[in-house]
């Protein structure tokens, strides 16, 4: 049985948040890998653009960083300088000027540092499981993924527990900013010009930025140098610091990135586990497969669909001309399932090895700083889980989220019966 | 050229790798466990750490500054011959290169 078999058409518009409002539109993507690998996607007002779906393709353009470039932007939409200047996060810069600002940040997102929180974790699932699970029958994504990740990021970044429900809506707000469910400011329904300097266009990114800045001036004042945004505040080894902006951005990225992806990697694994019985007894065995399943449940999930490029030079594929100044994103999602990599992609096989997936970006040098923690939090979460569980399964159909930036299951019901 | 990766466990897996490719591109295409290369070499992510067995260490050379730094993070604790192995080209001058792939 298979997890999850999409329907649409095959040629659905990937410009369209509602194309991707019953899941990612697989077959979509199947027919451009197969036809097509380097579609030219026309989009509103001349924002058309070029979708690259092959992995071998992805893989190998992603660390041409001397042809696409991350400084004009990583969303599909368009902006004015003065936009991407007032919004820009280090996702937005290239090599040197990115590797000097992550510099500043590996440290405490390296694989070493994130295993000190493993403990901390395993904590924070035990108190969230057990919590949740005795009500037999409850949204997965709500009770369970969402809490996680949260509740982690609040640990790392240093920021003080009573405040991560409200971070956590916001962060919702902000991510999700296509989603009515999640915002009262649809982007692409809604005339968001007020709010065109703030991070994701979104209300929810004025809010958070000013909360950055309180809770920096907070910390100074004590003294308080724990966490990653003491670390980034840090001058570089050339002196240079980075600015107001560049820091409030960052905070915004950190809480959206922190909110939803691994929020909607655990909910996928979730969703797996619902429809692939032999998955909750695989997890159980225990053993190698702790190696292997985080990676398989953050390929199933891909909880970030795409990001863009722009091309600084004319570049030929495929018998085209990529032109300079063209729009090029990269569907993550595509080369997650694309079967000339993966054996029967639209499985989840926990023992997948190598699983040369692109959810984290892999292969450039954006690749998620996050990684580490993600892959942890999967690991333990999904450990925990299964320990307890003699049988899951749906309580009704699963929703996902409107948007063709961040692919997730938004509502997820699930009836549980404890081992 | 031929390469020779010594593991933690005591095993060897040896190659002959074409000249101008990275020896953490080599080590993925030879399945060598331990050598990731999560970032496709532009160091950001010190996942394909390797340490330069001693009779080797001159002609490999030292760290740039960006390696240099990012070494202070790789998952197994940084060695005096420790290299990240994207940084590595390969080159007839190499031939016969061994490198070890530390415990993460």
């Amino acid at each position: 049985m298979t997890v999850w078999t999409p329907t649409d058409d095959g040629h659905a518009d990937l410009t369209s948040h509602d194309a991707f409002a019953g899941g990612a539109p697989h077959n979509t993507f199947a027919r451009l890998r197969r036809e097509d690998p380097l579609h030219w996607t026309e989009y509103a007002d001349g924002q058309d653009f070029w979708s690259v779906t092959r992995h071998a393709d992805i893989a190998e353009m992603n660390k041409n960083t001397a042809v696409f470039s991350s400084a004009r932007g990583i969303r599909m939409e368009d902006q004015s300088y003065e936009e991407y200047l007032a919004r820009r996060t280090f996702q937005e810069t290239d090599p040197p000027e990115h590797s000097q600002t992550r510099m500043k940040l590996m440290k405490a997102f390296s694989r070493t540092t994130m295993a000190q929180y493993e403990d901390d974790i395993r904590a924070i699932c035990v108190d969230i499981l057990d919590e949740v699970l005795d009500k037999g029958t409850f949204d997965a994504t709500k009770e369970i993924a969402r809490q996680l990740p949260m509740r982690m990021l609040g640990r790392i970044v240093g920021l003080p527990d009573a405040d991560l429900p409200w971070l956590v809506e916001k962060g919702d707000a902000l991510i999700a900013n296509t989603d009515p469910d999640f915002t009262t400011h649809v982007l692409d329904k809604l005339d968001t010009d007020e709010y065109r300097m703030m991070p994701f266009n979104s209300p929810a990114g004025a809010e958070l930025y000013l909360y950055a800045k309180d809770l920096m001036e907070q910390k100074e004042k004590a003294g308080d140098t724990s966490g990653v945004l003491h670390m980034i505040l840090q001058p570089s080894k050339d002196g240079s610091v980075i600015s107001d902006t560049e820091f409030r951005n960052f905070f915004c990225l950190v809480v959206a990135a922190g909110n939803d992806t691994t929020r909607y990697s655990i909910a996928a694994g979730i969703q797996a586990m619902c429809h692939q019985p032999e998955l909750l007894e695989q997890m159980q065995a225990g053993g190698d497969i702790w190696e292997t399943a985080p990676d398989e449940i953050i390929r199933w999930a891909t909880p970030a669909l795409y990001f863009r490029r722009t091309a600084l030079q004319d570049h030929e594929m495929h018998g085209k001309t990529i032109r300079a100044g063209d729009k090029v994103l990269y569907w993550w999602s595509s080369a997650n399932r694309d079967e000339t990599v993966f054996d029967d992609p639209f499985r989840v096989d926990l023992y997948r090895n190598p699983n040369r997936h692109l959810s984290f970006g892999q292969g450039g040098p954006h690749v998620c700083l996050g990684m580490w923690l993600a892959r942890l939090e999967v690991k333990v979460l999904f450990q925990e889980l299964a320990k307890r569980l003699s049988s899951i399964e749906p309580a009704g159909p699963h929703k996902f989220l409107r948007s063709n930036f961040v692919g997730g299951i938004k509502e997820l019901p699930v009836t549980v019966r404890r081992a | 050229m031929r390469v020779i990766w010594k593991l933690a466990d005591g095993r060897e897996i040896a190659a002959e790798v074409a000249p101008g490719l990275s020896l953490m591109e080599a080590a993925q295409a030879n399945n060598v466990p331990g050598v990731i290369g999560e970032c496709g070499g532009c160091l950001s992510c010190a996942t394909c750490h390797v340490v330069v067995d001693p009779d080797w260490a001159d002609r490999t050379g030292a760290p740039g500054e960006f390696e240099d730094a990012m070494l202070d993070i790789t998952a197994a604790e940084r060695q005096p011959r420790s290299r990240l192995s994207c940084q590595i080209e390969a080159h007839p001058d190499l031939d016969g290169l061994v490198l070890h792939v530390p415990e993460a």
